[in-house]
């Protein structure tokens, strides 16, 4: 099993995307007029982001996205990778699991209620999907007994 | 930690490529000061195989399990089928709409009633307050009242089964009219299939009439929801105005007497005139609200004054019944001195009685 190298680095540059998408969807969430986007009968970013399915429990869909990704930041940290506590890696995986269950609803709002995509959206999405997947493979490795220690893995950056 | 440290690891990884011929100064720092316990970890059955070198007496990297990375990639697997499965259906669902178009049928007797007799107590309990926003009609003054064959006041709606506006806003006059008089062969259909909101249900006027003693309702659907095969876009012609219905849609569809309205001129669907006194030029509310919802759906919560849907669907019923009173000189009484019309009159500057 390869050991941990671009993993860190990918799963913090990817949360930062998603944070900056979330941030301008949830600006826009509130001030329609700010989003460009391309707008067809098959791409419409305001149909998206202005129906009753942006919202659960009067919160909005993309204001979940902030409070989905200010936390992926902290345990995607090449620290937190590093960390010998599991808390730490089942906390990330986890929120990844939560993630991406979340995707799998929106993408089916889209596709069969709303009937638009959102291009914003559908980049959180994939960006969501890819963490999953560096995370869920990652997982193996950084969960397993003796990870993080001094006998451990090294990972990226650890024998700098 | 230490216990956890001595199980063995199951699977394993390969001996790990160690530059300058074994560790880092950092490694063997590390190593030095290692428990004594994690050594152990070395000899565990099934365990890594020892890294080469000097590394030899050091523990072995911790990698998950077979059955880890297993259920890992099984898991990635699971979500990425699930996800095309997602794209597939649609895709699929997608083609056969591309091809087909909801067909127009007689409209179920429960849904023709169910949009007659909406009780008043939920028309005034809506009032103008919808949780999706409204808009209101264009208020006209000065222009004489309309006349269609020989007979004021009148209210005339232009539109097409295949325009999703004009299926929101069907809605909202059946249920307003019901008010004024009776309905006769309304049919249930939808909007196209593959234009915006797509295949929101609704019904069409065409072929139908409202028997009133108080309004003469004239509706055109111009065309159908058949789309014109080789041509994206287009529909299947159905119904052309008369010369008296096409001069008054001329007229009032200008941007004299709607703001919103092309320079260039051409009308948008709908274009509902209410005896020349209050435009609509498309859907007062948002057709996407719709979307999913059967026709039988949308007519069964039109008694709830909560509902989302009925709350937007009688805000505008009760904007038209505000402007058919004043039309009609307050008549049907108890109609135009009800709460809820008398809200939406003050709403539009009017008086409906």
């Amino acid at each position: 099993m390869p050991a941990l190298r671009w993993q860190p680095i990918a799963s913090l540059l990817l949360s930062i995307y998603g944070l900056g998408a979330s941030i301008y969807l949830t600006i826009t969430h509130f001030q329609p007029k700010a989003l460009a986007c391309v707008s067809n009968s098959t791409f419409n970013c305001e149909k998206v982001t202005q129906s009753p399915q942006s919202e659960i429990f009067g919160i909005p869909v993309a204001m979940l996205g902030l409070v989905f990704f200010v936390p992926m930041i902290l345990l995607c940290l090449p620290a937190a990778w590093r960390s010998a506590d599991r808390r730490i890696h089942l906390a990330r995986l986890a929120l990844s699991v939560t993630g991406v269950g979340m995707i799998i609803y929106l993408i089916s709002a889209e596709l069969f209620v709303i009937k638009a995509i959102c291009i914003w959206c559908s980049s959180v999405h994939i960006t969501t999907l890819i963490l999953f997947i560096i995370i869920a493979t990652a997982s193996p490795i950084v969960l397993a007994t003796g990870y993080g220690t001094t006998d451990g893995t090294p990972v990226d950056g650890d024998e700098s | 930690m230490a216990d956890k440290q001595q199980k063995p690891v199951t699977g394993g990884n390969k001996p790990k490529p160690t530059g300058n011929g074994g560790q880092s100064a950092k490694d063997k720092s590390r190593a030095a000061s290692r428990p004594v316990a994690a050594k152990g970890a070395a000899g565990g059955k099934g365990g890594n195989t020892p890294r080469p070198g000097k590394s030899g007496a050091a523990a072995p990297r911790p990698s998950g399990s077979r059955t880890g990375v297993l259920v890992a990639w099984g898991s990635v697997a699971l979500v990425v089928v699930i996800i095309a499965v997602l794209f597939i259906v649609n895709a699929t669902k997608s083609t056969t709409q591309n091809l087909s178009y909801t067909p127009v049928t007689p409209a179920p007797a429960q849904v023709v009633s169910d949009v007659a007799n909406i009780p008043l107590s939920t028309w005034n309990k809506v009032g103008v307050t919808s949780q999706f926003p409204v808009a209101k009609p264009n208020i006209l003054s000065g222009q004489p009242a309309m006349t269609l064959d020989g007979k004021s006041p009148a209210m005339l709606y232009y539109g097409a089964e295949y325009c999703p506006y004009c299926a929101a806003e069907r809605w909202a006059m059946a249920t307003a009219l019901a008010r004024f008089g009776t309905w006769s062969n309304l049919k249930i259909t939808a909007s196209s299939h593959t234009d915006v909101d797509a295949a929101t249900n609704t019904f069409s006027f065409y072929g139908a009439t409202l028997d009133s003693p108080y309004l003469t309702f004239k509706a055109v659907e111009q065309y159908t929801n058949v789309p014109v095969s080789g041509t994206p876009g287009a529909y299947t012609n159905l119904q052309n105005p008369t010369k008296e219905e096409g001069a008054i849609i001329s007229k009032y569809s200008s941007s004299k007497f709607l703001p919103n309205a092309s320079s260039s001129g051409g009308v948008s669907f709908p274009f509902v005139n209410i005896n020349n006194l209050a435009l609509i030029s498309g859907a007062s509310y948002d057709p996407q609200i719709l979307a999913g919802q059967t026709w039988t759906d949308i007519s069964s919560g039109l008694s709830d004054p909560t509902n989302p849907i009925t709350q937007a669907i009688l805000t505008t019923g009760n904007y038209m019944s505000a402007a058919i009173c004043n039309s009609t000189k307050g008549q049907p009484g108890d109609v135009c001195t009800s709460s809820g019309v008398q809200a939406a009159a003050k709403a539009l500057g009017i008086s409906a009685s």
